[in-house]
């Protein structure tokens, strides 16, 4: 996979007379020409021959970007076409880890010795080749290293999330593990002792094989211990959900095949566990208290918020039981009139702030009622009221004693007011 | 101490803290200090501060197990093992509809629309969730799949084992109290010796 170079420092010279320039780049072509059907075989696992012609079919063959593995199977993309995919895509179900550290230690060796050779010999031109070689063999095998931990990175990441069920997952952990572990055993076939005496007293060669090298082996040993103290992490934390769903699963199972199942008395055993042991809720109330004065206008103030119903449910069939219904018909119209009338009285009262006197109302609305039906129906209204919005009303009579003989009363007019807290101010 | 005082109060009332339903008072009772204040608090009240074994919930349990003390226990542990069949069906019935295959667990997330939609596509699930919402903790009358799951929410919900952020959305959070409930199977398991442990794991695939 040592494809990557150098393409534009020598971009005329170099790069353009080289006959692999335009083979590359005729390829290169071709995978982008057909990315559509090259994907679609990417993601089923073989190409859909029908939808090439044989000329395309035969240049992507001879191109090696397709192959048949055997005579039986159909057309698919070549191992490192699938690789190089899945690495531009970071599909992690395909993203291989390449772990061999043996090849690229030998290639830099002979890489090294070309280059001493031509050194030798003066041959510059060569020499220079050999070492832009070394540099791309060694820059192949730290990027080896930093996309098998960036691939590690992005399966823990994601929680492994390009496998659906836990087992898989699993699973998944279980090869990441292995995957890591071969990494760090490839970090121990480097031998920088072997490495040192190779680059001699080379100031170049020191400063790729042996500083930048261990510079970045180090670095990445430091991420792979970190990925795999997260890989364990995770490890657990799926097998807890694992065991878990099983307890969950089974207990449900057992439980409905032994519905009699009887559990231990514990709350009254010896020892109590713990997992039982929890306190039953207690309430803590509290209520309004006027023994200490200086709370009272912080009382009174809650009490003026308290919001009034702006339509208090006055209106009821049920308040004109107190009157006289003899002839229904005929007073039906009549007693709804008297029942709105004092029903507005009513609204008028929430609307003022200090208690209204009934008979100076009607006088003042020029109503036509008999005070004493008026009265009368006011205090069947205030009656009928439920008893928490009757408590919202002060209802006061002015009476006086019809004769000293009895004990009649006649009630002469009625003070109908708001209840607040200590600021009602009682009319008459 | 003041300012611990609602903490205290809703503790006292029965409630579960955990990161879920409280997450500044959750992280307030990780502190020592803090839950040794209480606790010299509650003591009159024979009370302390508890919490699950896995440390994901806090409540308060009896200092002192006097018989008042385990009458109230005996009570609730009974309501608690009466709601354990139902309470692990529901987990299951969740599990199953949201194709995931841990168990629930503390700070899941449950959109009820999502649920009924993956209920009513499913015949089995239809009928699970009509056995369970029959049952006696959940009461539903309904016959329809919407109200009989409105209803098992509402139901675990006020069972403290559902958070709901918006009270108008329906949308719902596992508390820790659940990892509680767990720890209660996993000890009823042990200490019954009840025999699942090396069950065949196809026997569940009956239900």
């Amino acid at each position: 996979m040592s494809t990557s170079g150098e393409p534009i420092r020598n971009a005329k010279s170099g790069a353009q007379s080289n006959p692999l320039f335009q083979l590359g780049k005729e390829r290169l072509e071709l995978i982008g020409k057909h990315a559509d059907t090259l994907m679609q075989g990417y993601l089923q696992g073989h190409i859909d021959e029908s939808s090439f012609t044989q000329q395309a079919l035969d240049k992507l063959i001879n191109g090696r970007i397709l192959w048949r593995p055997d005579e039986q199977h159909p057309l698919c993309l070549r191992p490192n076409v699938n690789e190089l995919i899945a690495g531009l895509t970071q599909d992690e179900r395909k993203r291989q880890i390449n772990s061999d550290v043996g090849e690229h230690l030998d290639l830099i060796h002979t890489r090294v010795q070309s280059l001493q050779a031509a050194r030798q010999k003066g041959d510059y031109a060569a020499s220079e080749h050999h070492l832009q070689l070394l540099t791309e063999r060694v820059h192949d095998m730290t990027g080896q290293f930093g996309d098998a931990i960036e691939s590690l990175w992005h399966r823990l990441n994601t929680e492994f999330g390009f496998v659906s069920s836990l087992d898989d997952k699993i699973l998944e952990i279980e090869l990441a593990q292995r995957q890591l572990r071969r990494v760090l055993d490839g970090f121990k076939i480097i031998n920088f002792d072997d490495l040192i005496q190779l680059a001699g007293s080379d100031g170049t060669l020191r400063k790729l094989l042996v500083s930048q090298l261990q510079a970045r082996i180090s670095e990445h040993s430091g991420s792979l211990f970190e990925v795999q103290k997260r890989l364990i992490l995770l490890m657990a934390r799926f097998r807890h959900q694992q065991e878990r769903a099983l307890l969950v699963n089974r207990m449900s199972a057992f439980l409905r095949q032994h519905p009699n199942f009887k559990v231990g008395d514990y709350p009254n055993r010896s020892h109590v566990p713990g997992v039982i042991n929890q306190a039953h809720g207690i309430h803590a109330q509290g209520f309004i208290a006027l023994d200490r004065p200086q709370d009272s206008y912080a009382l009174a103030e809650l009490a003026r918020a308290i919001p009034r119903s702006l339509t208090p449910p006055l209106h009821s069939e049920k308040q004109t039981q107190g009157f006289d219904t003899g002839i229904q018909d005929l007073v039906a119209t009549e007693q709804k009139q008297l029942a709105k009338d004092v029903e507005d009285f009513f609204l008028q009262v929430i609307d003022t702030t200090n208690a209204l006197s009934g008979i100076e109302y009607l006088a003042e609305k020029e109503l036509s009622w008999e005070p004493e039906m008026w009265l009368f129906q006011i205090v069947a209204e205030y009656e009928g009221l439920p008893q928490q919005n009757k408590n919202s009303f002060i209802l006061k009579k002015d009476s006086a004693r019809k004769s000293a003989f009895n004990h009649l009363h006649i009630i002469k007019d009625i003070s109908l007011g708001m209840r607040f807290f200590g600021d009602f101010q009682a009319v008459g | 101490m003041i300012e611990n005082g609602p903490l205290l109060e809703r503790l006292l009332e029965g409630e579960f803290i955990c990161a879920v339903t409280d997450e500044h008072s959750f992280h307030k009772l990780q502190k020592p200090q803090l839950v040794e204040d209480l606790n010299h608090f509650l003591r009159p009240l024979n009370r302390r501060v508890a919490k699950s074994e896995d440390g994901s919930v806090y409540f308060l349990a009896y200092c002192d197990l006097n018989q008042h003390a385990r009458h109230q226990l005996s009570q609730q542990f009974n309501a608690t093992v009466q709601s354990l069949l139902p309470m692990l069906e529901w987990m299951q019935l969740v599990q199953e509809a949201m194709g995931r295959d841990g168990a629930l667990g503390a700070g899941d997330t449950i959109k009820l629309q999502d649920f009924e939609s993956k209920v009513v596509d499913n015949q089995s699930l239809i009928q699970r969730l009509a056995h369970l919402s029959n049952d006696k903790l959940f009461k539903s009358t309904s016959d329809k799949s919407d109200m009989q799951i409105k209803q098992v929410f509402k139901r675990i919900k006020e069972l403290g084992y559902l958070y709901q952020p918006h009270k108008d959305r329906l949308f719902y959070i596992v508390t820790g109290k659940v990892e509680q409930l767990i720890e209660l199977v996993r000890f009823i398991k042990d200490e019954e010796n009840v025999p699942i442990d090396d069950d065949a794991p196809e026997q569940e695939a009956m239900f």
